[in-house]
C-alpha cells in the first residue's frame, strides 16, 4: 500500500510513523528541507521538498500510484487544493484536514467526495468529540467504539478499597458471573501488561477492557465505581479544541470557560451561546478559586501548553474534582501525567491517527492507545484459516497478545478461553509491539 | 474670509439641489388628486392641484437642473437635506390646501356641508398659510391632526390628497425620491436613506432596496384596502358602496402609513358599529409592524419571522396586555361606558402611532392619559415602519440594558458579560455603545416632549390641564394624532409652530433637526465641545 502524507507537522509525523511500521511505502511532502531530512535519518521513509499543491510535486511522490493521500499541513485550503489535485492525478483516497467546521456541518450540500475528496478530518473537533464521549462516562479513562456500537474499548483506574484489588485476575472473575467484557490489558507504573489468570490487580492499576454493549455497565460493577453525576463543567482554554467543545457541549452542559487573551474571549463569547467567558490565565491558582472551580464536577484543560493542562488538573484533582481531562500534545508526557492523576488524557494527533486507522484504513486496522504500548488490531478470518473451530485457549496465540473479542453478523462477542472463532469473524487483537509481526502471521 | 463664505455656499447649493429633486417628485404626486378631483366633479380644487404641482415641478426643476457643480454630500449633509428637506415638502405641500382655499366660492364649498349643519366649509381655515403648513406636514410626517373642523366639508379631492400625503410620508419621502430619480451614486443612496430612515438595507443596492420597500407598502396597502372594502360591505350593507371605496381607500393609506387621517366627520367612531372598530384594527397593526420584516416573510418566505421578529413579538404582545391595562383603568375610573371597546381601539391607534379616534379622550382621568402616553405613544410601534415615537426595539434595548446591569453585578469581575439581543451576542463595548446612543435619543426625545408639554400649558385655552397638555404634545411628537381637543384652528400661532416643529422632529427622529439648528447657527466646521 502506498500512501503520501502532506505536511510534516505534528500530526503529519505521528502518522508517519505509526504507518511505517505496518506499510512499507509513505512518502512524506514538506516545504521544509531540514525538517524532512531529520524524518529520513528518524523514520527511514521517502521524502519529497516542496508545495504539495504544486502538481510536479506530487507526481514527483508517486501520486499516480498512491492508495491513499493524507494532506494536513496547517492550511486548510492547501490541503483541500492537494487532495482535489491529487485525485485527479490518480490517487485512490484522500483526506484532507480542515480548521473550518462549515464542511463538516453541511457536508450535504458541500458535496466534497464528488470533487474528489473522500474524507474531511479536523483533530480539534474529533479531541472535543472524545471529551464528550468521556464525560458520558465519567468514571472511566478511557472508552471508544472499536465496532459500531457492538464493542467498545474501555479503561479505568482501580481505587483503593475496591473488592478486586490485591486479587488476581483468575480469582476476580469469580466474584461476578459474566461474559460481557474482558481485561485485555494493565498499564502499571508507566509499563503495559497482557494479563494472565494469575497476574495480581493493585491499586492505581490502569485496566483496559473490551466490554460488549451490556459489559459496559457490568465493568464499573467489577471494578467498585460508582456513576458520576456530571453538570458543570470548567473549561480552560478558548483553543479551537476549546471552542470545540464548548460548541459541542454547552447543549448539555452548565460551561464556564478561561481563556487568557482578551480578544479570543471576545470572539469566543460572541460565537457561542449559553457559556459563560472568563478572561484570565487558567494557570493562575487565585484566579481559579475566585471562579469557584471546587463547585465545578469536571474540569476540562485545553491550552495550548501541555504543562499548564496537567497543572490545572492536578490542583483540581486536589481541591475534590471527580473528572479531570487534560490536553496533552506532547507524548512523552502521558506516563508522568497519568501516575500523577489526571483522569483522562486526550491528544489532538492521537485522535486524527485513530480516526483514521478506525475509519478509512479498513481491514487490517490498528488503534493506539493512550499511555500504554499495547496496539490494537483487527482481522477478519478467512474460511481456510487454521485457527477456526478450535477453543481459543489451545490456540498457542503468542505470550504477549490477546484475542479480546469477535464481531460476528454484526453483533460483539467477548472471546473467553471457550470461545471457538468461524470463518469471516472480525476479531480485535491485543498485543505489544515487540509481538506484532508474531500475531499477523498467526492470522495469515 | 472668501473662502469659508464659498464653502458655505457650496454647502447649500448642494443641500437645495437635493431639495429640487424632492420638489419634482411631490409635483408629480399631486397628479392623482387632479384626478380625483376631476372624478368628483370639484374643479376648483382640480386647478388648485393643477398650479402647486406645476409651482413645485418648477421650483423643483430651477433648483435641480440649475445648481450644478455641487460637491458630493458628505454624512452630516445628509441628515441636514433630510431635515430640511422635510420641511420644504411640507410647505410645498401646503401650496394645494392654501390655494383651493382662496380660489373656491363660496357657494361651491358650501355643497360639501351636511344639509341643516350649523357650520360652513373649512376649507376656509386653510386661507391662514399657517393652519396649511400644519395640515401638510400632519399629513406628510403621518400624525393626523388636523386644522379642518369638519373633515367632510373639505372636499373629497383635498382628503384624497390628505390621505395621500400620509402615504406618501409614510415610507418616506426621500426614499420615494431615491427610488423615483434612482441616479444618485450608492453611497449618497445609502446616507440619504439612513437619514430618513431606520430601515435597514435589504438588497444590494439602496436604489433596489427603496423599490422593493415602496413595492411592499403599496401592496400591504392595496391589501388593507380590499379588506377594508369586503369588511365595510359586511357588517354595514346598508351602507354606500361608493362611500365605502372612498373611505376605504383612505383608510387604507392612512392606515398603512399610521397617519390616521380620516375622511369622517368624527373619525372611526361615525360608523358607531362596534365590529367596524375591530376592523379597524387589523390595518393599524399591519402598518406598525416594520417594512423589512414584511420583506422576510414574503420576498425570502422566512414565515417563522412571524415569531421570531423580535419587534413584531414585542408590538403584538404589548398591544395586548396594554389595550387590557388601559382598558381596565378606564373601567375603574367610571367615565367611559365601553371601556374595553374604548381601551383596545384607542391603546393600539395609539402605540401603532395611528391616531383614529373613537372617543373624546379630554374627559379621561388623569392616570389613564399618563398610562397611554408613557406606555403608548412615547413607545411607538417598529423601527423600520412609519411609525413614531422612539420606536419599540430601542424601549426593549433600554429594559434589556437595565436587567443587563443588574445582572452584571452577580457575575465574576473576570467574566465576559456578553447579553443577547434580538438574535445578536453583543460584547460589553458594543452594548454600551448601543445603549449610550439609544438612551441618548430617549433622552432627547423626552425633553421634546417635556418642552412641547410645558409649552401647551401656558398656550392652551382655558378648561384644559397639564395632562391633556401632555397627552397633546405627546401626539405631536410621536406624530400620533390623537387629541383631546387643543389642537384646533383657534389655536395660538406659537403653539402652533411648536406642534409643527414637534412633527417633524419626530418624523426624523429629533437628531437631523438638531443638526440642521447647528448648521445654521454654528456652520458645519467640527468643533470641541
Amino acid at each position: 500500500m502506498k500512501i503520501i502524507i502532506a505536511g510534516d507537522g505534528e500530526v503529519g509525523f505521528y502518522l508517519a510513523k505509526l504507518l511505517e511500521k505496518e506499510y512499507q511505502d509513505i512518502t512524506l511532502i514538506d516545504t521544509q528541507s531540514d525538517k524532512l531530512a531529520q524524518v529520513e535519518k528518524k523514520l527511514g521513509i521517502a521524502t519529497v521538498i516542496g508545495d504539495s499543491t504544486s502538481y510536479k510535486v506530487l507526481k514527483e511522490a508517486g501520486v499516480e500510484q498512491a492508495d491513499l493521500l493524507i494532506a494536513v499541513t496547517s492550511s486548510e485550503s492547501s490541503n483541500i487544493t492537494t487532495c482535489l489535485i491529487g485525485k485527479k492525478l490518480g490517487a485512490r483516497l484522500t483526506i484532507a484536514r480542515i480548521n473550518n467546521m462549515e464542511y463538516l456541518v453541511d457536508k450535504d450540500t458541500l458535496d466534497l467526495h464528488d470533487l474528489g475528496i473522500d474524507e474531511l478530518i479536523s483533530p480539534e473537533s474529533l479531541a472535543a468529540r472524545e471529551v464528550k464521549y468521556m464525560l458520558k462516562s465519567p468514571a472511566l479513562t478511557e472508552i471508544f467504539n472499536l465496532y459500531k456500537k457492538d464493542l467498545y474499548m474501555l479503561g479505568l483506574r482501580l481505587e483503593e478499597d475496591t473488592s478486586i484489588v490485591n486479587k488476581t485476575i483468575a480469582e476476580s472473575a469469580r466474584l461476578i458471573s459474566n461474559k460481557s467484557f474482558m481485561i485485555v490489558a494493565i498499564l502499571r507504573n508507566g509499563k503495559t501488561l497482557i494479563p494472565t489468570g494469575e497476574l495480581q490487580l493493585l491499586k492505581e492499576d490502569i485496566l483496559y477492557f473490551v466490554a460488549s454493549d451490556e459489559g459496559k455497565e457490568k465493568v464499573l460493577e467489577y471494578a467498585g465505581k460508582k456513576p458520576i453525576q456530571i453538570k458543570n463543567i470548567l473549561v480552560i482554554g478558548g483553543s479551537k479544541t476549546g471552542k470545540y467543545i464548548a460548541l459541542r457541549l454547552s447543549k448539555y452542559y452548565h460551561i464556564k470557560l478561561i481563556e487568557k487573551n482578551l480578544e479570543r474571549c471576545n470572539y469566543l463569547a460572541k460565537e457561542i451561546p449559553n457559556v459563560q467567558f472568563i478572561c484570565g490565565d487558567g494557570a493562575d491558582v487565585n484566579l481559579l478559586e475566585e471562579e469557584q472551580i471546587s463547585q465545578y464536577d469536571a474540569v476540562i484543560s485545553v491550552t495550548g501548553n501541555a504543562e499548564t493542562n496537567i497543572f490545572s488538573c492536578l490542583l483540581a484533582k486536589d481541591l475534590g474534582i471527580k473528572k479531570t481531562i487534560a490536553m496533552v500534545e506532547n507524548i512523552g508526557l502521558f506516563d508522568y501525567s497519568q501516575k500523577m492523576g489526571v483522569d483522562t488524557l486526550i491528544n489532538k494527533k492521537m485522535a486524527a491517527a485513530n480516526f483514521i486507522f478506525r475509519n478509512i484504513l479498513k481491514g487490517r486496522v490498528l488503534t493506539q492507545l493512550y499511555g500504554i504500548d499495547a496496539e490494537i488490531q483487527e482481522f477478519i478470518l478467512k474460511e481456510n484459516s487454521k485457527i477456526i473451530n478450535l477453543p481459543i485457549k489451545d490456540l498457542h496465540f503468542p505470550k504477549n497478545a490477546i484475542i479480546s473479542g469477535v464481531i460476528r453478523n454484526d453483533k460483539g462477542y467477548i472471546t473467553l478461553g471457550d470461545f471457538e472463532l468461524k470463518a469471516n469473524d472480525r476479531v480485535f487483537v491485543f498485543s505489544l509491539p515487540q509481538s506484532n509481526k508474531e500475531v499477523t502471521s498467526f492470522f495469515k | 474670509m472668501n473662502l469659508i463664505l464659498q464653502k458655505r455656499l457650496g454647502t447649500f447649493k448642494m443641500i437645495f439641489r437635493q431639495i429640487g429633486g424632492l420638489q419634482i417628485i411631490l409635483g408629480y404626486t399631486m397628479a392623482l388628486p387632479i384626478l380625483i378631483s376631476l372624478i368628483y366633479s370639484e374643479y376648483y380644487s382640480a386647478l388648485g392641484f393643477l398650479i402647486s404641482s406645476l409651482a413645485c415641478i418648477i421650483v423643483g426643476f430651477l433648483l435641480y437642473k440649475k445648481i450644478k457643480n455641487t460637491s458630493e454630500p458628505l454624512t452630516h449633509h445628509a441628515l441636514i437635506i433630510a431635515a430640511a428637506g422635510w420641511l420644504s415638502i411640507a410647505i410645498m405641500g401646503a401650496l394645494p390646501f392654501l390655494i383651493i382655499a382662496y380660489i373656491t366660492p363660496v357657494d361651491v364649498a358650501q355643497q360639501f356641508v351636511p344639509a341643516g349643519a350649523d357650520y360652513g366649509s373649512s376649507i376656509f381655515f386653510f386661507k391662514n398659510p399657517l393652519h396649511a403648513i400644519f395640515e401638510s406636514m400632519s399629513g406628510l410626517t403621518t400624525t393626523g391632526l388636523s386644522m379642518a373642523l369638519h373633515v367632510p366639508t373639505i372636499g373629497k379631492g383635498l382628503m384624497f390628497y390628505r390621505s395621500f400625503t400620509q402615504l406618501l410620508g409614510g415610507a418616506g419621502f426621500i426614499v420615494l425620491t431615491l427610488a423615483l430619480l434612482g441616479h444618485s451614486s450608492g453611497r449618497i443612496a445609502y446616507m440619504l436613506y439612513g437619514a430618513e430612515s431606520t430601515g435597514e438595507r435589504l438588497k444590494p443596492t439602496i436604489i433596489q432596496t427603496t423599490r422593493s420597500i415602496w413595492k411592499l407598502y403599496i401592496g400591504m396597502t392595496v391589501f388593507s384596502f380590499i379588506y377594508l372594502v369586503i369588511g365595510t360591505y359586511l357588517i354595514l350593507p346598508g351602507y354606500s358602496l361608493t362611500e365605502n371605496l372612498f373611505d376605504s381607500i383612505n383608510h387604507a393609506m392612512s392606515g398603512q402609513s399610521t397617519g390616521g387621517f380620516s375622511t369622517l366627520e368624527s373619525s372611526i367612531a361615525s360608523y358607531h358599529s362596534k365590529a367596524m372598530d375591530i376592523l379597524y384594527l387589523l390595518p393599524m397593526i399591519l402598518g406598525a409592524l416594520s417594512l423589512p420584516f414584511y420583506y422576510k416573510v414574503f420576498y425570502e418566505k422566512q414565515f417563522s419571522q412571524f415569531w421570531k421578529n423580535l419587534q413584531t413579538r414585542a408590538i403584538i404582545i404589548t398591544s395586548f396586555f396594554g389595550s387590557i391595562i388601559l382598558s381596565v383603568m378606564l373601567l375603574k375610573s367610571g367615565i367611559i361606558t365601553e371601556p374595553f371597546r374604548i381601551g383596545f381601539f384607542q391603546f393600539i391607534s395609539a402605540l401603532t402611532t395611528t391616531g383614529w379616534q373613537t372617543t373624546d379622550i379630554h374627559v379621561w382621568d388623569a392616570a389613564s392619559i399618563v398610562f397611554i402616553v408613557l406606555a403608548a405613544m412615547v413607545v411607538g410601534g417598529a423601527a423600520g415602519a412609519t411609525v413614531g415615537g422612539i420606536k419599540i426595539i430601542r424601549v426593549l434595548l433600554i429594559f434589556k440594558g437595565l436587567f443587563w446591569h443588574i445582572n452584571n453585578y452577580f457575575s465574576s469581575e473576570n467574566a465576559i458579560k456578553v447579553v443577547k439581543f434580538n438574535d445578536k451576542r453583543l460584547l460589553p463595548d458594543e452594548m454600551n455603545k448601543e445603549l449610550a446612543n439609544v438612551a441618548t435619543f430617549a433622552f432627547v426625545y423626552m425633553l421634546f416632549l417635556i418642552v412641547g408639554t410645558l409649552i401647551t400649558y401656558y398656550q392652551m385655552f382655558s378648561g384644559y390641564t397639564l395632562k391633556d397638555a401632555l397627552f397633546e404634545s405627546a401626539s405631536a411628537l410621536g406624530t400620533v394624532g390623537l387629541s383631546c381637543g387643543i389642537t384646533s384652528p383657534a389655536m395660538s400661532p406659537v403653539l402652533e409652530i411648536t406642534y409643527i416643529i414637534q412633527m417633524w422632529a419626530g418624523r426624523l427622529e429629533i437628531i437631523p433637526i438638531l443638526i440642521l439648528f447647528r448648521t445654521i447657527f454654528l456652520g458645519t466646521k467640527p468643533t470641541v465641545v
